[in-house]
Formats: C-alpha cells, sequence, structure tokens
C-alpha cells in the first residue's frame, strides 16, 4: 500500500471510528452494571452488532497503520520492524474475525 | 564509521515542555492504550461468549476498585484520542496552524476530555 493511500485510509478511518467510538465506550460502561442476561440482551439488537463488529475492523485497521508508523519511529532493526508489522497485521485480522464469529453465532 | 560519535536525536526527557509536544506524545500513548482496551474488550465478549457463571466472575472483575479505575482510564483515553484526533483532522485540512490557537485547542482538548469521562461515567453509571 503506498503512503498516500495509507495516509488517506488513515484518516478515513478516523473520521468513521471517533462517533462509533464514543457510542460503544458509553454502552461499556453502561454493560458493566448489567448482569448476563441484559448483556445477551443487548447484543440481540443487529444494530449494534454490526456496530460493534465496524468498531472491531475499523478500530484494528486505524491501529495497524498507525503502529507501523510508531514502529518506523521507534525500532531500528529492519528484521525485528518486519516482524513487528507481521503480528500486527495477523493479530489485526485474527481478532476481529473472532468478535464476528462470535457476535453472531455465539452470542 | 564509528555510529557512537554520531549525534544521537534528543530524547523526550530533553525538551521543555510545551503544551504541543505534551499532546502530540499523549496522543500517541492514548492510541496504543486504546488498541489494549480494544484487545481487553475482545476479552469481554469472549467472557460473554462462556456463558453465565463466567461472565458474573467477569463483572466481578471489572467492578472491583481496579476495574473501574481501568474502566475510567479507557474512557478517559479514548476521549482524549478522539478529541486530539480531530484537532488532528482539523490541522489536516490547514485549519489551526497559529501558534495561539493551536494552544488553545490543546487545552481545550485537555479539558473537555477530562469532562467527558466525568460526565460519561456519572451518566452512564446513573448518577445523574
Amino acid at each position: 500500500m503506498n503512503e498516500t493511500r495509507k495516509w488517506i485510509l488513515h484518516r478515513i478511518s478516523a473520521v468513521i471510528l471517533a462517533p462509533l467510538y464514543v457510542w460503544f465506550y458509553f454502552s461499556l460502561i453502561l454493560l458493566s452494571m448489567k448482569n448476563y442476561s441484559e448483556a445477551i440482551y443487548f447484543f440481540k439488537n443487529p444494530l449494534f452488532v454490526i456496530l460493534t463488529i465496524i468498531v472491531f475492523f475499523v478500530g484494528f485497521f486505524h491501529a495497524k497503520i498507525s503502529l507501523s508508523e510508531i514502529f518506523e519511529d521507534y525500532i531500528q532493526n529492519q528484521k525485528i520492524k518486519d516482524v513487528a508489522n507481521l503480528l500486527t497485521v495477523i493479530l489485526s485480522i485474527i481478532i476481529p474475525i473472532i468478535i464476528l464469529i462470535l457476535l453472531m453465532y455465539k452470542i | 564509521m564509528n555510529d557512537i560519535k554520531n549525534p544521537l536525536s534528543p530524547h523526550l526527557q530533553i525538551y521543555r515542555w510545551h503544551i504541543s509536544s505534551l499532546l502530540s506524545i499523549t496522543h500517541r500513548i492514548c492510541g496504543v492504550i486504546n488498541l489494549l482496551a480494544l484487545i481487553f474488550i475482545f476479552f469481554w465478549l469472549v467472557a460473554l461468549s462462556l456463558g453465565e457463571s463466567n461472565y458474573e466472575l467477569f463483572l466481578l472483575t471489572i467492578n472491583s476498585f481496579i476495574g473501574k479505575f481501568i474502566l475510567i482510564g479507557f474512557a478517559w483515553s479514548m476521549s482524549f484520542h478522539v478529541l486530539s484526533g480531530i484537532r488532528h483532522l482539523a490541522w489536516d485540512l490547514g485549519y489551526g496552524f497559529e501558534i495561539k490557537t493551536a494552544n488553545i485547542s490543546g487545552v481545550i482538548v485537555i479539558i473537555l476530555s477530562l469532562a467527558i469521562t466525568i460526565i460519561f461515567w456519572l451518566l452512564a453509571r446513573g448518577f445523574i
């Protein structure tokens, strides 16, 4: 991915995330006081499920781009940098997919 | 070539602190904290999928003193990063570069992020 596209996608993901995160955190603090069945009921709402999945996919995408910037600034060794970037890519794909499966089939 | 003699870029603790540099590094640190928060929330949902008894245990943990501290910390980190991010987006569009404006917007970000955290907590927890 070239740097300009990265920069633009990073900003677009930021604009998507900003309002979603505010909603998401508020919901989580609310959920922290509810019991199991109320939490399950919360995720019965398809809108909340879709928004949560978006938060995870876009959030990890945003984090992936940002982290590679941070690695660029603080890691000198190219090999370590490559490994760090690879781990971030794997993490930012696996976690959202697990969330997708959990919310669609388990919860 | 002797690397040791090359000048190093000054480290963070060398600079005299300005509100601009303070906010810049805090924005980064909060970004990383937000990633950790997202991983924490991932485990939250995993706990929820593991059934009632496991989830009750998880709830007990996050409603302990340390759990609340972490939740409030995550909420502040999120609100700071979002507000500071909006400030960055304004810069990307070419607004707010004057030193005075940048300083004022920096102070606003700090105050608003604290205010939002407190209001969020009080509202969601049912205190107001």
